[in-house]
């Protein structure tokens, strides 16, 4: 199992080397050499990985307020306002992330 | 951002956009105060209800966080929600550019922030006292130690406010863009319109579903997100003020009741 993930990664990431070991090398300097492709996958794998665990430390604090509501109706607006803030603290997490990707796609400050 | 959201369409020349839009955004706000504010009624009416109405709300959430001591701050911080909601709002109207979707707009609001916490903390405790709360509840050979985390610590605040803001509102934006990219003229509606029959049957039916998944679930999602954000950055702010002014009775004899 961990030999095929292994592999298939392996794999994504030979695909725009070889990509670009074909194209013409005129090409490829107009467009700015191999770190463009890498810095698109990069930026795609960075934001999915970010997103799932930011999702899973969201569900958990998520959950842990909503069972406390229920447990204590009486505290639940003071549990929601602290529940707010801490998922604001996890999403910046993903949010640096979400930064990181825009600048590799759009700023592209290594070509 | 050029390369995949079209330029608004109030282009000051020589003026980034950011700014031109920040200034509607004062002159909006200017303008509502000023009209709300011109004749003041005991009983208030329209327009100095509906801000009274907001306000109150603004210093409910003082009372709530910091304690009535934290009354004198509330301009500033009504101020940054008021103005945060507006430029997010703004940035969701077609044609306009939102404030909030610019790094330098939300990097000049956390360092308003920052430097007006470290002040307020400065100003009630003095320059020394307060430097030494940087240190924590620690034995002394560990005080040097925490005093570098707790100055990173302080640091990494604007940094999050900055970035928590600003990728909220772009990243929700590069969604938008996508959507209607992939639903626009070189999308599903141009296929639609390209007079194959197939493409008239999936372009038609598919351009029907993304407008109604834009206007029924993205745009009520982005003005959620728009409040949610201008409520976490007033709410951090008030935060950060009522560490900076509560750690002065930790040392006061008896603990404040913990509402961290």
């Amino acid at each position: 199992m961990r030999r095929s993930l292994m592999l298939a990664g392996l794999a994504v990431l030979a695909v725009p080397a070889a990509a670009l070991a074909q194209a013409p090398a005129a090409a490829a300097e107009s467009h700015g050499g191999w770190v463009g492709p890498f810095a698109v996958l990069v930026a795609g794998f960075a934001m999915a990985f970010a997103a799932g665990l930011c999702a899973l430390g969201q569900g958990r604090a998520v959950a842990s307020a909503v069972d406390a509501m229920a447990r204590q109706p009486g505290a639940a607006a003071r549990i929601q306002t602290a529940m707010i803030i801490g998922l604001a603290l996890i999403e910046s997490l993903a949010i640096y992330v979400l930064v990181v990707a825009m600048i590799l796609l759009f700023v592209q400050p290594i070509k | 951002m050029d390369v995949i959201e079209h330029p608004p369409i109030l282009r000051l020349p020589g003026i980034p956009d950011h700014v031109t839009y920040t200034w509607l955004v004062m002159i909006v706000l200017a303008g509502l105060a000023f009209a709300a504010s011109r004749n003041v009624a005991l009983v208030p009416r329209g327009l100095q209800n509906f801000f009274e109405v907001v306000l109150e709300q603004f210093q409910q959430l003082i009372d709530d966080v910091i304690g009535p001591e934290g009354r004198p701050f509330l301009p500033l911080i009504a101020t940054l929600g008021l103005f945060i909601l507006t430029g997010n709002l703004l940035s969701l109207v077609p044609g306009m550019s939102g404030p909030t979707t610019n790094l330098n707009t939300t990097a000049a609001c956390a360092l308003v922030v920052f430097f007006s916490y470290h002040y307020i903390g400065v100003r009630k405790q003095g320059a020394l006292t307060y430097l030494k709360h940087f240190m924590g509840p620690v034995p002394l050979p560990l005080k040097p130690l925490m005093f570098v985390i707790e100055i990173i610590s302080h640091l990494a605040r604007p940094l999050s406010l900055t970035l928590r803001l600003f990728g909220n509102m772009v990243g929700g934006h590069i969604l938008l863009a996508i959507i209607f990219f992939l639903m626009g003229l070189q999308g599903l509606i141009g296929w639609a319109l390209s007079g194959s029959p197939v493409g008239a049957v999936v372009g038609g039916i598919g351009g029907a579903v993304m407008i109604v998944f834009t206007v029924g679930f993205l745009y009520p999602l982005k003005i959620l997100v728009s409040f949610l954000q201008a409520f976490i950055f007033v709410m951090l702010t008030m935060l950060y003020i009522s560490g900076a002014i509560e750690e002065a009775e930790h040392h006061g004899g008896e603990h404040a009741p913990a509402h961290h």
